[in-house]
């Protein structure tokens, strides 16, 4: 209970210190943001925030600055060690917007954000877990590197890749990774046709490449580090970052994936604020979606309508639950869930 | 069913064969696809393959014929259940029992699975109530992780549970998760 408290208090703290407002929106929306492989769970006619990106920016558009919450979120059929159907997430975003001309700071202010917070949190937590039992804490992470995400793909998978690949140049290394995954066909079953939208087939043939290749390469990989090492990956291709700005002259998105121990903890952007490039987004996840039989989801018009108000801005996500379990030594989110 | 009623112990019908999942993984990368990892076991043969599901797919559930039996004695390498109508006898190798032994007590309930007339596994019922032969004493307040303590049951099983739980005390536990759900009168 006091690690709680204790984490909590570790964040706010960090997150206020840094000129974040803290605020709380609803839990109940009208619609979240269209992800791939993200299930809201429904409520009453309505649907329980995913996240609260959504409502965050929009707040952002109305002038709010920069804010953090500390949110309740739900995703429907995510239950194992490491996930929950319902979790904290700490969420926030930096208002670049009063930046002078040409300066483009990105994600790199965020990125800092989360090594403080992972910092703040594993130095609150330390002294409670010595205290009980003289266990020794776990060590945090002494130092981050980065590496870029799509040169690690092409490097564990022996093909360069550029990240802007079409469908059919990765449809060989998609077979061979199926196969690695211990993904397998039935008798008479047959892969699914890939759509004729080549725009589709790249978004669909990227996603489940990211997918299997994170389970059988990334993951090892980042087991294999030496401890106390933080990493983050940065450099996803567009088709991989839904919400999030290109960047120049390039077919990366501005997106990046924190990771300790080998656990995913945070992901962050610096944010798109294209009206047009964000509906023609969710149209396109929208198309993915019902190719592999999931619920349409509605199109979230209010967010896309203030959109073009959102000033230059970096946010990320982080997952409170992991941190604490990670922060405690515990393998388990449900070892450090109160009730 | 659809892949997110994947859980441990479901019965599926692959190749015309019964298998049963018998370890349970869910993950999923960051906004990617989540993946449901498994190791299945053949009901018949007992191997035990590797295969990953992804959200999203469809697979068949294995119709077998389930009858009702009654735990009677374990010799280590086998479980005797008996019919509780017919009184009928049949056997299961502990293989076939695997981690399930943990909630075995005697006189329990529990419907056998049979393929083809031939016994290939069990299903116990969705809770169980167990008595703690052990347990550490907790005192409120007083823990680092969150307001649980270690405490076993008759059958040697051990489990997370909240602090006032005493020696004695019966307790309600889910045997699909392992988890304590509550203290019972009886």
């Amino acid at each position: 209970m006091r690690v709680w408290d204790a984490a909590l208090a570790a964040v706010r703290a960090q997150l206020r210190g840094a000129g974040l407002r803290e605020v709380s929106t609803a839990i109940r929306t009208d619609a979240v943001a269209i992800e791939p492989w993200i299930e809201p769970i429904s409520s009453a006619g309505k649907l329980l925030a995913t996240s609260p990106e959504l409502a965050m920016k929009r707040l952002l558009c109305r002038g709010a600055g920069s804010l953090f919450q500390i949110a309740h979120v739900f995703r429907a059929a995510e239950v194992g060690a490491r996930h929950s159907e319902e979790f904290h997430l700490i969420e926030w975003y930096r208002d670049q917007g009063r930046e002078e001309a040409g300066v483009e700071e990105g994600v790199a202010p965020v990125i800092g954000d989360v090594e403080q917070i992972v910092a703040a949190v594993f130095e609150g937590v330390a002294p409670l877990i010595a205290d009980h039992g003289g266990v020794e804490p776990p060590e945090p992470p002494r130092r981050w590197r980065r590496v870029d995400l799509v040169e690690l793909m092409g490097e564990s998978l022996g093909q360069p890749l550029a990240g802007s690949e079409p469908a059919d140049a990765i449809g060989a290394l998609l077979g061979r990774v199926r196969e690695a995954a211990g993904v397998r066909l039935g008798p008479g079953e047959r892969p699914p046709r890939a759509p004729e939208d080549p725009e589709l087939a790249r978004l669909l043939a990227w996603t489940e490449l990211f997918s299997l290749w994170s389970d059988v390469h990334l993951d090892p990989w980042l087991a294999a580090l030496e401890p106390g090492v933080g990493v983050h990956v940065v450099g996803f291709p567009v088709s991989l970052a839904a919400l999030a700005e290109r960047e120049p002259d390039s077919c990366r998105a501005a997106r990046f994936e924190s990771h300790v121990a080998g656990v995913e903890l945070a992901n962050g952007y610096r944010e798109l604020r294209d009206p047009t490039e964000q509906r023609a987004r969710f149209e396109l996840v929208s198309a993915m979606r019902s190719v592999h039989g999931q619920p349409a989801l509605p199109m979230p018009e209010a967010f896309i309508g203030e959109l073009d108000q959102l000033p230059p801005c970096a946010g990320a996500a982080l997952g409170l639950d992991r941190l604490v379990a990670l922060a405690c030594g515990c393998e388990r989110l449900d070892q450090v869930a109160l009730l | 069913m659809d892949v997110s009623e994947l859980k441990k112990n479901a019965k599926l019908e692959i190749d015309g064969q019964p298998w049963v999942v018998t370890d349970f993984q869910f993950v999923k990368p960051g906004k990617g696809q989540g993946l449901y990892k498994c190791k299945i076991k053949n009901m018949i043969t007992g191997s035990v393959v590797d295969r990953t599901w992804r959200s999203g797919e469809k697979l068949s559930a294995a119709d077998v014929e389930s009858r009702k039996y009654e735990f009677l004695f374990s010799t280590g390498d086998s479980f005797t259940f008996m019919d509780s109508e017919t009184y009928e006898q049949v056997e299961l190798v502990a293989d076939l029992v695997g981690d399930d032994a943990k909630f075995l007590m005697d006189n329990l309930g529990v419907d056998i699975l049979s393929y083809n007339g031939r016994p290939v596994g069990l299903t116990l019922p969705s809770h169980v109530t167990m008595s703690v032969s052990e347990c550490e004493p907790g005192v409120k307040g007083d823990t680092a992780t969150g307001a649980t303590k270690g405490a076993t049951v008759q059958t040697g099983y051990e489990l997370q549970v909240p602090l006032f739980i005493k020696v004695g005390d019966n307790l309600k536990i889910d045997t699909r998760t392992g988890a304590y759900v509550e203290r019972v009168n009886q």
